[in-house]
């Protein structure tokens, strides 16, 4: 008896002991990033029991994967609301993982907003309010996964390219780009806000596209696009002719079986 | 011969014979499935983009590793004790002048060694299998950009830097070790409990209930620290599975070892240090208990 109370009194004050140490090695691993923060309670009902005592059990990735496929599957499918909430449980399974988070956004802003957009058996009213929702739906999804990934150059990119292409606010878009650069140094991405400048409809904003442009042509980044955009920009800027870039305007159009304009 | 009270080449004896019994249980057949799902996996959703692929290939590889080793070290471990006093062994050993300590270190050590064993060979099929799926899927990737006539040096680095951050790493070998001391954790508590378990079917049932618990430990003490919470009961409660169960959550750094973060070395000597920790505390607590035991 007396050494089954010892025993007992070694395992509390083991497991007294233990808390601060516990505590202080999530802290670090949690800093290193290699520990997530637990999987909500709430996700227990999404996921279901078994798969929910699986994700706590250290198969978090594994569960995260499972219900990725089963988007897939749901894509296919074309069950746009259920890849939505598919891929939320994906997120919220592994949010530090960049790829569910670009992957959920394109499906939401580019495969289901097309899919409804181009839908006869829909109302015409009812389909262009659809396909703003699924856009702003994919936008949503990519900040949400930049409050996880803040320096994640793919999701910046995602974002910019939503707005370039889906939302035409080449302003927000150029935004998007300048952090991709900031992130990634890639001087492409810098290029990249300065035609989004340019498409802009005011003058600050085609300040900003021509000076990026132009730090692009000093650098020796010529390709024809970027001459093409700052004869376009000195001619709505009123650039002095002394301050105008020297070469002649390119000629853009783009040949049969060519991927870009000659030069 | 002169008697030492601590004898490390008996432990290893002792040892050794336990992981000569735990094979002749079959228990390794486990290592045959292990492959068959390694190589399923690595072949399985050609079409998804090629880190993805990669990624599911080691989330389907150390889902089976995890399953493998907390299997063997709950399942192996209660049986020791059960096995040993059926077979009689148990009084052979201990007529001789073995303490009961190095009992319980020896028969600890032999089932590690059978886990560690395992993950080593798990570990080189997986990785030959992760390594073979790299190159052929940075082939191919290749072969498109190619084909489509966009492979730029830019792109072939990004999509090297891509495939490469997912592929084949030493930091993957770090997250095989993870595993191990998770299961030399449970290992360590199933003996504890098998010291006064009265059959093997409650040793199998408590470890495994403690071991998902402690994989909740992370949300216990959240829920025990949440400063909203005012029902003592409910905070007492949370407080005592806290304190009875180990923290397995420190262990599971797997998530982002297969999204390519990187463990640090001291990172890894906090794991091995937290995992040490459990290991002696729940050792001598068994060995309080078995120390006197009547068998």
């Amino acid at each position: 008896m007396k050494r089954q109370i010892q025993a007992l009194t070694v395992f509390l004050l083991l497991g007294a002991i233990k808390l601060p140490i516990e505590e202080a090695a999530t802290h670090h691993l949690r800093g290193a990033k290699l520990l997530t923060k637990p999987i909500s309670v709430s996700l227990r009902e999404s996921l279901g029991q078994a798969s929910f005592a699986a994700s706590l059990g250290g198969l978090r990735s594994l569960v995260a994967s499972i219900t990725y496929l089963r988007a897939y599957r749901e894509w296919e499918n074309i069950n746009w609301a259920k890849v939505d909430s598919l891929f939320q449980i994906t997120t919220r399974l592994q949010p530090t993982y960049f790829n569910y988070w670009d992957e959920a956004s394109w499906h939401m802003a580019f495969n289901a907003a097309s899919s409804y957009l181009y839908n006869q058996d829909i109302n015409p009213m009812l389909r262009g309010k659809l396909y703003e929702e699924h856009v702003q739906r994919g936008i949503d999804i990519l900040k949400e996964g930049l409050l996880f990934l803040p320096d994640e150059p793919r999701l910046w990119n995602s974002l910019a390219e939503i707005y370039a292409r889906r939302v035409h606010d080449p302003k927000k878009a150029a935004e998007c780009y300048l952090e991709v650069f900031r992130i990634s140094h890639n001087d492409r991405y810098s290029r990249f806000a300065g035609y989004q400048f340019a498409q802009a409809s005011d003058r600050e904003s085609w300040v900003k596209g021509y000076e990026l442009l132009k730090r692009a042509y000093d650098k020796e980044q010529r390709p024809p696009s970027v001459i093409d955009e700052l004869k376009n920009l000195e001619d709505r800027l009123n650039t002095p002719p002394q301050q105008r870039i020297p070469d002649a305007r390119p000629k853009m159009e783009i040949n049969h079986g060519e991927v870009g304009p000659t030069q | 011969m002169k008697y030492h009270s601590f004898s490390p080449a008996r432990i290893w004896t002792l040892a050794a014979a336990t992981v000569t019994q735990l094979v002749r249980m079959k228990i390794m057949a486990f290592l045959v499935v292990f492959c068959v799902i390694v190589v399923a996996a690595g072949f399985a959703f050609p079409v998804m983009n090629p880190e993805q692929q990669l990624k599911l290939l080691k989330d389907v590889s150390f889902g089976a590793l995890q399953i493998f080793s907390v299997v063997i070290a709950i399942v192996s471990t209660a049986l020791l004790l059960p096995r040993d006093l059926e077979d009689r062994t148990l009084y052979t050993i201990l007529s001789k002048p073995v303490p009961r300590y190095e009992y319980l270190l020896g028969k600890l050590i032999g089932v590690l060694l059978l886990i560690g064993a395992g993950l080593v060979l798990m570990d080189i099929a997986f990785s030959a299998v992760l390594w073979l799926r790299q190159s052929l899927v940075l082939a191919q990737s290749i072969a498109a950009l190619k084909q489509e006539g966009v492979a730029t040096p830019e792109a072939l680095a990004q999509l090297n830097e891509f495939v490469g951050k997912q592929g084949l790493t030493w930091n993957i070998h770090l997250g095989v070790l993870a595993i191990f001391l998770k299961a030399s954790v449970i290992a360590a508590l199933s003996l504890m409990i098998s010291c006064f378990a009265s059959s093997t079917l409650f040793t199998v049932v408590i470890s495994l209930l403690v071991t998902i618990i402690g994989h909740g430990q992370g949300l216990i003490r959240e829920y025990f620290f949440s400063e909203g919470m005012n029902q003592i009961m409910k905070k007492l409660g949370s407080a005592l599975l806290a304190i009875i169960t180990p923290d397995l959550g420190v262990f599971d750094v797997l998530d982002n070892v297969i999204n390519g973060e990187l463990v640090s070395a001291f990172s890894a000597g906090v794991m091995v240090g937290t995992a040490a920790m459990y290991v002696t505390g729940y050792l001598l607590v068994s060995h309080l208990l078995f120390v006197e035991k009547e068998l």
